[in-house]
């Protein structure tokens, strides 16, 4: 936190770079900056307070309040659509928030290159409504995908649910601006796809939670829109029936876009016949032939392992709910968190097991009906579950006593403690299970090389030992 | 799903249920489809933002201040936010309790709202004019005077229609319509004050108490069994925020009123070679769920072609005229009036049709602004021009 008087003079300066309204100051504007939706003790949810907000709409304009921050080595936290749910956005250390969501601007489209060039405070939807009235996608759809921003995405290293025939965001950078802590511009590379040429820079700044600099521009890959889309949906009795189909599916050579096994507690409403609680989707894209050929695969594995294929309807209902299920959904469960671990496939059994029978069940810690089982069908292998967290301090204690003991089973079982929510303040002790102290130290390094004063969101993503101001 | 925001019997209690759970949640998917988040860009100002707000502020963590009462008064209550929230939460109504908890607590009423307030006080109408100035809609009448009979309908014109004088098209359309189709009606001219539809959004509750009262002892003293109004915002409010208190008077917007003679062919309408789109008003549409009638009504045109904008129906986009935003936020009214055009002529329409007041004051000004190839329209208006017996007067 910086004092009063300070406080001042830097909205001062500010108000002078940026303009007065692109300045946020008081209690009422910043009270939504305190926190994002990570569950920190809901009686703590006001402990942590930014001590200004900024929307700038320009790098120039980042660059500017970047280099006051350097020079007084006050905290920024940069910000996107503000979904994160691991704290990243949390300012644990005061300081100024720098919110991107002014920053929404399209560049440019390269339609024989495919390639798009967009500020990083666009929304996904925004950005792929854009490119669908061009004949493009950028394919990256995520439950957050409405208000979810691409500098958010590339920052998390956010999931798509169609990662397995077009990859997540991870995939599709190609090049980008960031401002550095220290006020200067980086342009990673040149706008291709492919190079052999000097050092990736732009996977450094892929998933690193804004803590090495603030990405402002993307040149990302987008594919022509295909011809035909469909989806298998499909029920069986319960999941791990479901789980057979999709492990059948994997190992098969149908390249689908993506798909998800879970138990699902409104499976009837979704078509399922009575009884049958293993729900099972798979996505399709391409030419016409190619989808009509690859649903009739997908169809004979379902039926041979005794699912039931459900009808056109509510297939279609289903594939545009998607992301409408993430919305909401904490209205109605509360106080609840979310497991995005990474298993490898043959320890899925083993890992829920453990999962539900000993760790959680010794913490006291319930499943949310329909959330006990969630596989990520493909190459990303998020194996997931939802859970109500116990209120109170005890509970608190608890529920990080039961994380530590997630993230150990996960990283022993060869996987990673989050595939696709990021650290932030959730998981940075944690990820000493996950890291070799080499490959921590290299991480350290490579943060006092970029951000020598750690101002960059700092307390986020590494442990604590790599400093905090 | 549970609808968290019926859980609370109390008015004030909902406010604080919508905030609660809107905080767990912290989603954001309000923002998507907000009309004034889309062009401010700033979250403090979008249903989540105010949500945030609310919920400091019961918590004693903010103490409202200027700012807070900006941030308050910047939503349209158009309610297309609860359409992108999956849990369908009532933002505009915590919204619009909000603003009346802080008028309570003794905050200043926004300047540019305390005009209207003092010429609602002085005048029965928030825009300053003579309570004379009621009857100027009327002064052409070719509809005949008839003396009010018992069981009539009455036609409640609203402030809007009668006082701005670009609008007076539609009470002489609709006066023209039910002249030539229902027999006997009345008109209040003067005597008629407003519906307090203006006051009861600033959160003025004392004064909404007082101009509801007005009203419905004159809609009762008047013998009328049916109300019927051009206006949306007149129709949401004497319809649903004066609860029982017009018990065996039917409430009617104009194009139900419109619809019925046409269905019962004691209207009939000459064809019209054209492509026309149509607005749904927030407090016709989202508020009322009336979206079909004004579309079957348009269907009874020959020749007409009705396409709809990219957002229709229940996710209509607001003009930017609703909430009092247009009082307290003028530009950004303009530059939310301005998309909603845009979205009308990428569907190739010569015609905008709305059924509302402040729809085709902003989407009017809007078109002008852009110098747009789309026209808009009343939709009395242009049913009574097409109508067998010809025009209402002149407008």
């Amino acid at each position: 936190m910086i004092d009063g008087e300070e406080r001042e003079e830097v909205r001062r300066l500010l108000v002078g770079m940026l303009g007065e309204e692109k300045v946020l100051w008081r209690a009422a504007d910043t009270v939504l900056y305190r926190k994002d939706t990570y569950r920190i003790p809901f009686e703590s949810d006001y402990e942590y307070a930014p001590d200004l907000v900024v929307l700038p709409e320009t790098s120039d304009e980042v660059r500017e309040v970047v280099r006051l921050a350097s020079e007084r080595r006050i905290p920024l936290i940069p910000k996107g659509g503000g979904s994160n749910r691991t704290g990243m956005l949390v300012p644990i250390h005061g300081g100024i928030i720098v919110d991107t969501i002014k920053m929404d601007g399209i560049m440019e489209l390269n339609h024989r290159d495919l390639h798009v060039t967009a500020q990083t405070g666009v929304t996904l939807k925004k950005l792929e409504e854009y490119l669908n009235e061009h004949g493009f996608t950028l394919t990256q759809e995520q439950g957050s995908h409405r208000m979810a921003t691409v500098g958010g995405a590339i920052s998390t290293s956010a999931f798509s649910r169609k990662n397995q025939k077009h990859g997540t965001i991870a995939n599709r950078v190609m090049s980008l601006e960031v401002v550095l802590a220290d006020g200067r511009k980086l342009r990673t590379g040149p706008k291709v796809l492919y190079t052999s040429t000097g050092i990736g820079l732009h996977h450094l700044f892929i998933g690193a939670e804004g803590t090495l600099g603030i990405v402002t521009e993307a040149t990302l890959r987008v594919e022509p829109l295909p011809e035909e889309r469909d989806m298998v949906l499909a029920f069986f009795d319960d999941f791990w029936r479901a789980n057979d189909a999709a492990q059948r599916l994997m190992s098969s050579c149908v390249t689908f876009t993506g798909g998800e096994a879970y138990e699902a507690a409104d499976a009837e409403s979704l078509g399922a016949p009575e009884g049958k609680k293993g729900l099972f989707y798979v996505g399709l894209d391409g030419t016409r032939g190619e989808v009509e050929a690859e649903r009739e695969y997908v169809r004979g594995i379902v039926r041979e392992l005794g699912g039931v294929i459900a009808d056109e309807e509510h297939t279609r209902a289903y594939m545009d709910r998607y992301t409408e299920q993430w919305c909401g959904a904490r209205v109605e469960t509360r106080f609840e968190d979310v497991l995005t671990t990474y298993v490898p496939m043959d320890r899925i059994e083993e890992f829920y097991d453990r999962l539900w029978g000993d760790i959680m069940k010794r913490h006291g810690i319930r499943p949310i009906p329909g959330d006990r089982y969630g596989l990520d069908v493909g190459r990303y292998k998020m194996v997931g579950g939802r859970y109500k967290v116990p209120e109170g301090a005890d509970g608190w204690r608890e529920y990080q006593a039961a994380l530590e003991e997630v993230a150990t089973l996960a990283t022993e079982l060869g996987g990673s403690i989050s595939s696709c929510h990021g650290v932030g303040i959730q998981h940075k002790e944690n990820i000493r299970l996950e890291y070799t102290e080499v490959a921590l130290d290299v991480m350290r390094g490579i943060k006092r090389i970029l951000d020598p004063e750690n101002i960059m969101n700092p307390g986020k993503k590494l442990p604590d030992d790599v400093g905090s101001p | 799903m549970t609808d968290p925001s019926t859980q609370a019997d109390d008015v004030g209690e909902m406010m604080e249920a919508v905030s609660e759970s809107c905080v767990y949640c912290r989603c954001g998917c309000c923002k998507d489809g907000c009309p004034v988040y889309e062009e401010v860009l700033e979250e403090s100002m979008s249903p989540k933002g105010r949500n945030e707000l609310i919920r400091a502020v019961l918590k004693g963590i903010v103490e409202p201040d200027e700012r807070a009462m900006r941030i308050a008064y910047s939503c349209l209550l158009c309610r297309r936010d609860e359409e992108s929230c999956g849990a369908r939460l009532k933002n505009s109504e915590a919204v619009e309790q909000f603003r009346a908890f802080l008028l309570r607590r003794g905050l200043e009423m926004l300047p540019e709202h305390r005009d209207l307030a003092n010429s609602l006080r002085n005048y029965g109408n928030p825009w300053g004019q003579a309570r004379s100035s009621r009857k100027r809609w009327a002064s052409a009448a070719t509809w005949s005077q008839r003396a009010p009979q018992p069981g009539s309908n009455l036609l409640f014109v609203g402030c809007t229609f009668a006082l701005d004088r670009s609008l007076l098209a539609t009470p002489r359309a609709v006066a023209s319509i039910m002249d030539k189709t229902g027999g006997s009606f009345q008109v209040m001219l003067e005597d008629e004050v407003c519906c307090g539809s203006t006051i009861k959004r600033i959160g003025e509750e004392r004064m909404f108490s007082e101009l509801r009262k007005a009203n419905c002892e004159s809609i009762l003293f008047s013998g009328a069994r049916r109300v019927v109004t051009p206006c949306s915002g007149c129709y949401k409010t004497i319809a649903q925020d004066y609860g029982d208190m017009l018990q065996g008077v039917e409430v009617m917007h104009s194009t139900q009123y419109i619809l019925e003679v046409l269905r019962s062919q004691r209207l009939r309408v000459a064809g019209l070679d054209a492509t026309v789109t149509y607005h749904d008003p927030c407090h016709l549409g989202r508020y009322a769920g009336i979206y079909d009638e004004p579309r079957e009504i348009l269907g009874f045109i020959s020749g007409l072609s009705l396409v709809e904008m990219r957002n229709s129906r229940e996710l209509s986009m607001c003009c930017g005229g609703g909430g009092g935003v247009k009082t307290a936020y003028g530009d950004l009214s303009l530059r939310v009036a301005r998309k909603r055009v845009r979205e009308a002529e990428r569907t190739g329409a010569s015609i905008l049709v709305t059924a509302c007041p402040f729809c085709v004051q902003t989407l009017s000004a809007a078109s002008e602004s852009l110098d747009s190839s789309v026209t808009v329209e009343e939709i009395s208006v242009l049913v009574d021009r097409l109508s067998a017996d010809g025009g209402g007067g002149e407008s």
